[in-house]
């Protein structure tokens, strides 16, 4: 079971690492926020709660998340078999890998220059 | 971490750390050479300078701007013309270029006095442009002229002009990089918000990180018109000084070379509050999903769809058929900074093309992080490359091509390698849907070129064959393809024109009445 999750969650790194680019902002602060604001709004989309967008800054969220919502449901089956609650735990692990990998485990020695 | 060590690099211990292989099980948090330091003594970069980059990347694409170098006239001359970002004003940008002429007498005595001379009779040279970029270079910049106060001069005793000061010497950063920042910075300090715009859509964008190379500026307006979006400015190809003014009042920046200008974008968001959206202008599946994102932002998406839809169904086919012909080539894709992000994973996916290397010149950790998480297992990554390491990793990696610029690709020619010119391009614009076939037919051109095939022979070596009959480039490249691909009525060679860029000047496009009140200054 917990290696079917993690080999999910890998899929799904896999796809936001090569073809997205709204991960890969130059500052760390910029990364937890891009991380937070689009994947948690790709897990409401995915669990067809309401998504809020009134802002510039969320709308633009908004719109990468409804891309990723759309390629994960097309591109991985399984997807369609999973509840809400095992989609929300599935998110919640993707986040964490992607906070790991652009942010906490990330060698990019520029993340924390408190400039742009 | 999976250093790679080049032989010819022995003597030069700290280049190794700027070199890794992906292996097997390897991601960003393993595998990631250090970027963006200086160039180590004794290692001969390939990097630009600060004031190139500044100038020659970012200001000079603006169109309708006299460019001033205040310097020796080989610090401008050295890069005049090699750049090809067009413009729709006759290229003026490009045509003209004017720096100081400062001499060994001007460093003892100084040259402000040269300098004001030099704008001033630039201005009534070409009596129709009123605005100008002022850069410094190294030897201005060391004497201590001050060109603030010599612009501040002219445009109080000639009120009609602009001028954009831009103090970022040759020494001002380890790569033509430190410039693009230092430009970003300077133009939202001292003019964004300056001019107040005619708001004419709905829908308001600046683009971003976009120089109009050969045409890929104008190919993504024609885009954005079609769906009834005001590009407001370009930052900076085929861009104008007084649109780029106005940036504050756009609804959203899109930002296609985050490496040359994310910067600007991220202080328009802290101080405008404006979003920026990163996008992939390069490949048909990118392209695709950035002018739907575009279109979910502002609720149209059906009108980017109708574009996808239409620009697919005509070009697909083309690269469809260069695909069956590239499959498999290795290419060492060597550009300075972004398209190694751009490229790497959609020239694989979409042209079969398998990427063996990735270089950058002037490329931060960050663009490494996305260039190597969108490249394959086995990839060999280098900043900051000397010559010999890419000789090296030629002779190592036997690619069938390299894309990088013309410096290391002439280089490459001389061992047999074919190469495409990453930053200015062959037959452009590469952009967009058919910009991408063009891009593929160069690369079918340059792998299969009958001249090419002959320069493989060493005829110091080897005996001249006389049995063989010329080759032309089809009967090399279907060779050892299925009949099913060669007779395919499905797919077909690129059909599109010399130029592609000129018709779409003259364009109309469809009229979107606006909602909102808009403003009209
Ligand atoms: S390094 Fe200095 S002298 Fe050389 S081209 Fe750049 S500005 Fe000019």
């Amino acid at each position: 079971m917990e290696d079917m999750m993690k080999d999910r969650v890998e899929q799904l790194v896999d796809y936001i690492m090569k073809k997205c680019l709204w991960q890969f902002h130059s500052r760390s602060w910029d990364r937890e926020k891009q991380n937070e604001g689009i994947l948690t709004k790709t897990m409401q989309i995915l669990c067809e709660e309401p998504v809020k967008k009134e802002t510039p800054t969320d709308k633009c969220y908004w719109v990468d998340a409804v891309y990723l919502a759309d390629a994960f449901k097309s591109r991985y089956s399984w997807m369609a078999t999973l509840d809400k609650e095992e989609i929300k735990l599935l998110m919640q692990e993707l986040k964490d890998r992607i906070d790991y990998l652009t942010i906490k485990g990330s060698l990019n020695a520029e993340l924390t220059d408190p400039h742009y | 971490m999976p250093y790679h060590k080049f032989k010819c690099s022995e003597c030069i211990p700290e280049r190794e750390k700027h070199a890794v292989v992906k292996g097997p099980g390897e991601d960003i948090t393993s595998a990631l050479p250090l970027g963006y330091l200086n160039t180590i003594p004794g290692s001969i970069s390939e990097r630009g300078c600060a004031y190139c980059g500044a100038k020659h990347v970012i200001g000079t694409p603006m169109k309708d701007v006299i460019h001033m170098s205040h310097g020796p006239v080989g610090c401008t001359y050295d890069t005049w013309q090699t750049k090809r970002y067009i413009s729709d004003n006759d290229n003026f940008q490009l045509k003209y270029t004017y720096a100081t002429d400062m001499k060994e007498k001007h460093i003892i005595f100084g040259a402000e006095k040269l300098l004001k001379q030099n704008i001033i009779e630039a201005f009534k040279a070409f009596p129709s442009i009123k605005r100008m970029t002022l850069y410094q270079t190294c030897a201005s910049a060391l004497i201590g002229d001050d060109i603030n106060a010599i612009a501040a001069e002219v445009m109080e005793e000639m009120p009609e002009v602009d001028i954009f000061v831009c103090n970022s010497p040759g020494f001002g950063g380890p790569s033509q990089s430190g410039g693009h920042h230092k430009i970003n910075i300077a133009w939202i300090n001292q003019k964004v918000g300056n001019v107040e715009p005619k708001i004419t859509s709905d829908y308001v964008i600046n683009y971003v990180g976009e120089y109009n190379i050969q045409g890929d500026q104008e190919v993504m307006v024609d885009y954005f018109k079609k769906m009834g979006i005001q590009v407001l400015s370009t930052f900076t190809g085929n861009g104008s000084y007084d649109d780029l003014r106005s940036m504050h009042r756009a609804h959203l920046n899109v930002l296609e070379c985050a490496r040359s200008a994310e910067y600007i974008c991220n202080e328009l968001k802290v101080r405008y509050g404006t979003p920026r959206l990163d996008i992939d202008g390069f490949g048909f599946e990118p392209m695709s999903a950035s002018l739907r994102k575009v279109g979910l932002f502002f609720g149209i998406e059906d009108r980017a769809q109708a574009i996808i839809d239409e620009e697919t169904a005509k070009w697909k086919p083309e690269l469809e058929w260069y695909k069956e012909r590239l499959k498999g080539k290795k290419v060492c894709l060597w550009p300075g900074g972004s398209k190694l992000w751009h490229w790497a994973h959609v020239i694989h996916d979409e042209m079969g093309l398998e990427v063996v290397s990735v270089y950058t010149k002037f490329g931060h950790q960050g663009d490494m992080e996305k260039g190597i998480s969108r490249c394959e297992e086995g990839t060999l990554a280098i900043d900051d490359p000397n010559e010999l390491e890419g000789l090296e990793a030629m002779e190592m990696l036997k690619p069938d091509i390299i894309f990088t610029g013309k410096r290391p690709g002439e280089v490459a020619k001389k061992i047999r390698v074919p190469y495409l010119n990453a930053h200015a391009y062959h037959n452009g614009p590469w952009k967009g849907y058919e910009g991408w076939v063009r891009f593929a037919r160069d690369i079918y051109n340059a792998i299969y070129s009958p001249i090419h095939q002959l320069s493989l022979v060493d005829i110091s070596k080897e005996e001249i064959p006389t049995e063989t009959k010329f080759l032309t480039q089809k009967m090399i490249s279907d060779m050892n393809l299925s009949e099913e691909v060669t007779s395919s009525k499905d797919l077909r060679e690129y059909t599109g024109k010399y130029d592609i860029i000129s018709e779409l000047r003259g364009k109309t496009y469809p009229d979107f009445p606006a909602q909102k009140k808009l403003s009209a200054v």
